[in-house]
């Protein structure tokens, strides 16, 4: 029981570290940039209080883009913890069951067909959804064998990613660099519709995953123990992985496919303050949240190139973290391997 | 006990026929009859000089590859005792590709003769790093090797874009190389490569029996006197040999190294000893046909292999997967 609480207790010592680290990030994010102003004047501008000038830089440019990454890095966060869990398999991310290929073709065709890019986050959308049905037409049956998942989603994503590149291959070289950039995962030009279309629909289903976190625990117990407590295994296990599915599609409808952060955070968190809990879920997606920030601000300010997609620099960040994580627990938690 | 002679046979028929048909199919068809005087010499033209000249050396270039490619995913998957463990799993695909765009990117190269070697020490490096990631206490964990591996791609694959968006030149030079071809390739490259190739699959070769005994997990093949550490590191030197071989040829193709196996061993059974020989066989096979496949559909263009393997392939593994996972 004193393991509980000290859990408990460094769950919520570590959230409350982020959320600080959350304002103070927005608010450095918000006040910087090529057009100069102290936080104070930035903080009004986001309000619509102050120079014009400012106001508009604050309110149209700079504040989608820092909700985009919020938004999106609490999202990936999520949908990498749930997906973790339920296939019991710490290599499990939208990336490895296809979602993020799909999400990637669907926005590279919409380059192709020349439509308006306003679009690219439906589409994005839309191409997730196609990797989710191809997944669940080919991995459905009576019952979700964990492997079959997961060797079915790296085949979606293999096969998207095919098109992509079939694609990239085939453009002009202008539109080749654009589909390049989007696909690498970037938060340039993030605009309002965008951000809110996207944005209110993942707050929605985050806490769906939250209401539905409960059942995740039964899970665990096994299929078996499940269904004795009166839970569908397989049709809740379905729910569970359509919402995950959906989460990640929308993250990357707002900023692409940015690497890394789905894979690392559950691993971090787990790290950080122990076996999966509802607290460590929203640990979770705070943890998101902080990262893609932080290294949007990098890419933006710190780096000397300019204009890197932040997806390049999430994975060099999240790569070594990862491998020391690796190093340091010896062999990574697995419960089952099948 | 005959079968499995009778399914080599069967596979080598097979490749045969892919063989024959990659020298007669593409944006135009030539007569099989043809194709023969041409290859004995007897014939002279266009139809014969299309065939020498273009199809033989890209058939001998897929037949090399595929070989490389699924002997190396036989081994990988053996070694790591994981099924989801391939060239382009581990990591070695993207250091290639990832050495071969940087190189473009200092040093304004525009040849893929010039490509070779960096992509065989781009992959070698990957290779290396991610057994580095995996050692543990002197042995190797096939689950950090997995997940290193996973990781250094993911690191690479976006290094690799963040170079071509930065220059429009590296774009252009790098992304026909990244879909990964057969066509114009000159036999010169393959040369090059042929020896680490040719030392790769007989390495692999060496270590076949040895995987059998790792299958059951390292304290029993310890148990059963086989030196776990040293077959993992020959096995991992065969792959690296093979994949960077394989790569520096004819660009990432991927996939062929992943499905050979799952196709064989339906067939084949466990066994690596006609486990390895069998994906020297599926790998050409499935690395030709896919080629033939990518001239036939867009004629009189063609899609690059490496992109039609991955099509094919993953429908392919989707359904393997289907049927093998319970």
């Amino acid at each position: 029981m004193s393991t509980l609480a000290r859990q408990r207790r460094r769950t919520l010592s570590f959230s409350a570290g982020f959320v600080a680290a959350l304002v103070l990030m927005t608010a450095v994010a918000l006040s910087t940039g090529q057009v100069k102003m102290p936080l104070g004047d930035a903080l009004a501008a986001l309000f619509g209080v102050g120079d014009a000038g400012d106001v508009l830089v604050v309110q149209e440019f700079r504040a989608p883009r820092v909700v985009s990454a919020l938004v999106a890095g609490a999202a990936l966060a999520v949908a990498g913890s749930l997906l973790q869990r339920l296939f019991r398999n710490p290599l499990a991310s939208p990336d490895v069951i296809g979602v993020t290929g799909g999400a990637s073709f669907g926005a590279v065709l919409l380059l192709a067909t020349g439509a308006s890019q306003a679009l690219t986050p439906l589409a994005a959308l839309g191409g997730g959804v196609l990797a989710a049905v191809l997944l669940g037409g080919f991995a459905w049956r009576s019952r979700m064998a964990v492997t079959r998942l997961v060797l079915v989603g790296l085949a979606v994503q293999a096969g998207l990613a095919a098109a992509v590149n079939l694609m990239i291959v085939r453009f002009p070289a202008e539109l080749a660099g654009q589909a390049l950039q989007w696909t690498t995962g970037s938060l340039y030009g993030r605009t309002w519709p965008e951000v809110f279309g996207a944005g209110s629909a993942i707050v929605v289903a985050c806490a769906a995953v939250f209401l539905m976190n409960r059942r995740v625990a039964v899970l665990d117990l096994g299929d078996d123990s499940a269904g004795g407590l009166g839970l569908d295994p397989n049709r809740t296990r379905l729910g569970l992985l359509l919402l995950a599915i959906v989460l990640a599609s929308l993250a990357a409808a707002l900023t692409g496919p940015v690497a890394f952060v789905a894979l690392a955070v559950p691993h971090l968190v787990r790290f950080l303050a122990g076996p999966p809990t509802p607290a460590t879920l929203a640990l979770s997606a705070l943890t998101g949240a902080v990262l893609l920030l932080g290294a949007d601000y990098l890419v933006l300010h710190l780096l000397p190139v300019k204009g890197l997609p932040v997806g390049a620099v999430t994975a060099t960040l999240g790569a070594p973290w990862l491998l020391v994580l690796m190093v340091r627990q010896g062999r990574l938690p697995q419960r089952s391997r099948s | 006990m005959a079968r499995q002679p009778l399914l080599f046979a069967a596979g080598l028929g097979v490749l045969a026929l892919c063989a024959a048909l990659s020298l007669a199919l593409g944006s135009r068809s030539i007569p099989l009859s043809t194709v023969l005087d041409a290859l004995s010499g007897t014939a002279q033209g266009g139809d014969a000089d299309v065939v020498t000249g273009l199809r033989v050396p890209r058939t001998v270039i897929a037949l090399t590859v595929g070989a490389a490619l699924g002997a190396a995913g036989a081994v990988a998957q053996g070694v790591t005792r994981n099924p989801l463990a391939s060239p382009t799993t581990l990591g070695i695909n993207a250091g290639a590709s990832f050495a071969v765009v940087f190189a473009i990117f200092t040093l304004h190269l525009t040849h893929p003769l010039q490509f070779v070697w960096f992509a065989v020490a781009g992959a070698a490096g990957a290779a290396v790093l991610a057994y580095g990631m995996a050692r543990r206490g002197g042995d190797l964990d096939p689950i950090r090797l997995a997940l290193g591996g996973t990781v250094l791609t993911a690191v690479l694959a976006s290094w690799t874009s963040a170079l071509m968006l930065a220059s429009r030149r590296t774009l252009d030079e790098a992304r026909f190389w990244l879909a990964g071809s057969v066509s114009g390739r000159s036999l010169e490259v393959l040369y090059q490569v042929l020896p680490l190739i040719a030392v790769g699959v007989l390495l692999a070769l060496l270590v076949s029996p040895a995987l059998n005994a790792l299958a059951l997990g390292d304290e029993t093949a310890q148990a059963l006197g086989v030196p776990v550490a040293r077959i993992r590191v020959v096995g991992g030197l065969a792959v690296v040999l093979l994949a960077a071989g394989s790569v520096a040829v004819a660009g990432p193709v991927a996939f062929i190294g992943l499905a050979a196996p799952h196709l064989v061993r339906p067939l084949l059974g466990n066994d690596h000893r006609l486990l390895v020989p069998g994906c020297l066989i599926a790998g050409p096979v499935l690395l030709l046909s896919a080629d033939v496949l990518g001239r036939l559909l867009v004629r009189p263009s063609e899609i690059e292999v490496g992109i039609v393997t991955a099509f094919l392939g993953a429908p392919l593994l989707a359904v393997l997967a289907r049927k093998v996972a319970r």
